[in-house]
């Protein structure tokens, strides 16, 4: 499913996110500041970093709806606007809230599918799949938070893409829907996915993902496995709050 | 293109403020009616009196709520942050602009002429064979009046489109609207002669009269321009806006 048929092309790396010396600047603030990593597939990564640490302009820079100053970021080998059907490559939840509001779920779904020749069928199928089959056809104006959460994620999937990226997914979300998107996380790696996801908590990151990337005023401060953190810490969260103590800064990026 | 065209089509179809933009630049029938009624009222105690062509008169209500909708088209997803959803999906700039143009220009070309053809009906129905002034001309004779003024609401939907995407805040670009529409005419007429006409001539709401040969106002007396360049202005307002909000959109970050 993820996978082509006929596999990778040679020398590509497939379902990889790779960012090389990637840098933003906006006016005299540097949003994004040199930075290099990459996200191999097969595990959930945690993007971790304090508020205005850069981690929603690093996932706007690699779905290239912002323009990095210097650098690149690439997935699968390849910028994002390059292409042709994006959605069947990678998915994304930057904003839960980035819908308008008088639209069906059901039609917000669909006016995304259309772009990239995804059918109605898929468009049903995501929404039985998040938990929403039932409001469907209701206004998004209605929904919780966890509700839009929900509908952004079955935007995330509607093309089935190698590539999941997920900006505080869980924001909104009861206990239900928290232990839900762990294992949807856990079960979409284990798919051979590639997944991205940036939150706050960490007893739910330390839960749920394999690799961590930690950023701090835009640099990289830690690339490493959460097992490799918590034997030198005593928990992720001690881990986290020790790297990161010299970068809390608040206005950094937009 | 087609996919994202159906997807513009779908977005511009799933929402109430289409509907409601939509009622109010049908209002000109009503008003029409109205208008038809109170007119044959007085033709018929005075014999014969000289009325405004109802689709004249209301012209400036259908071009402005067209030009509000196309304006509501782009910045009702800046105002959500649903463009960024959209640039995610169609990360081809340009090609959501021209597949937003296309589905603005045939739906607002469409109900533009519906509208004003039902109202020149109903209004010529209504007056029978009395005297009002306005239904002495024949119908090939208001032909080229009905056609440019379909074409006017028209343009304007694409130059609301073009204003938006340059804006991108709804009440920027309706003022703008506005000004292009109300504001600078008014303004234009009290400037000194010769230069009131001059100026006037290639206002957007003045192109109407000089495409169909006809004098601007009593006040004005005849445009510079001949029919077709008139028309050809007419079509250079939407495609240099549009040209204008293609460039910043496909420069600046979202």
């Amino acid at each position: 499913m993820v996978r082509r048929a006929g596999g990778p092309p040679p020398g590509i790396l497939y379902g990889v996110i790779e960012l090389h010396h990637l840098t933003k600047r906006y006016g005299s603030t540097l949003a994004v500041h040199d930075l290099s990593f990459t996200v191999q597939p097969g595990h959930v990564t945690g993007f971790l970093g304090p508020n205005g640490a850069g981690k929603s302009t690093t996932l706007r820079l690699i779905l290239g709806l912002d323009a990095p100053t210097s650098g690149q970021a690439l997935v699968s080998g390849r910028r994002y606007a390059s292409l042709r059907r994006p959605m069947r490559e990678v998915g994304a939840l930057l904003d839960a809230g980035a819908v308008h509001g008088g639209r069906s779920a059901y039609d917000h779904l669909l006016c995304l599918a259309r772009t990239n020749d995804i059918g109605s069928r898929r468009v049903a199928e995501v929404l039985d799949q998040v938990g929403l089959g039932g409001v469907a056809r209701k206004r998004v104006s209605g929904f919780s938070l966890g509700m839009k959460q929900r509908l952004g994620i079955a935007a995330a999937l509607l093309g089935d893409p190698g590539v999941l990226m997920f900006d505080e997914p869980v924001n909104g979300l009861d206990p239900d829907g928290v232990r839900w998107i762990r294992e949807l996380m856990r079960s979409l790696a284990a798919q051979g996915r590639t997944i991205l996801l940036s939150s706050h908590l960490m007893s739910e990151m330390a839960l749920t993902a394999d690799r961590i990337v930690i950023v701090g005023r835009g640099r990289l401060v830690a690339e490493a496995t959460v097992t490799e953190l918590t034997a030198r810490h005593h928990s992720l969260e001690d881990a986290y709050l020790a790297l990161t103590a010299g970068s809390v800064q608040y206005g950094g990026a937009r | 293109m087609t996919a994202v065209f159906s997807s513009e089509w779908l977005k511009l179809r799933s929402v109430a403020s289409t509907y409601h933009a939509m009622a109010t630049a049908a209002l000109p029938i009503v008003l029409g009616i109205v208008w038809t009624l109170y007119a044959t009222g007085l033709a018929d105690e005075r014999g014969s009196v000289r009325a405004a062509a109802p689709e004249q008169g209301f012209l400036p209500l259908l071009q402005m709520s067209l030009a509000v909708l196309g304006v509501l088209t782009i910045t009702s997803e800046y105002a959500t942050g649903t463009i960024r959803t959209s640039l995610v999906a169609v990360p081809k700039r340009g090609t959501l602009l021209l597949a937003k143009s296309g589905v603005v220009g045939l739906t607002m070309f469409l109900a533009a002429h519906v509208i004003l053809f039902v109202t020149h009906a109903t209004s010529r129905l209504m007056a029978g064979d009395r005297y009002l002034g306005f239904n002495e001309a024949s119908f090939a004779d208001e032909l080229p009046m009905l056609l440019a003024s379909g074409l006017s609401a028209t343009a304007l939907a694409l130059v609301g489109l073009g204003l938006g995407a340059v804006i991108r805040s709804t009440a920027g670009a309706i003022v703008s609207v506005i000004a292009l529409l109300f504001v600078l005419p008014g303004i234009a007429v009290y400037l000194p002669p010769p230069w009131n006409t001059r100026v006037s001539t290639l206002l957007l709401p003045n192109l109407v009269p000089q495409i169909a040969d006809e004098r601007l106002s009593s006040r004005l007396g005849d445009g510079f321009l001949p029919p077709w360049a008139a028309l050809a202005l007419l079509f250079a307002y939407p495609v240099v806006t549009l040209a204008i909000g293609s460039y910043t959109l496909r420069r600046r970050d979202a």
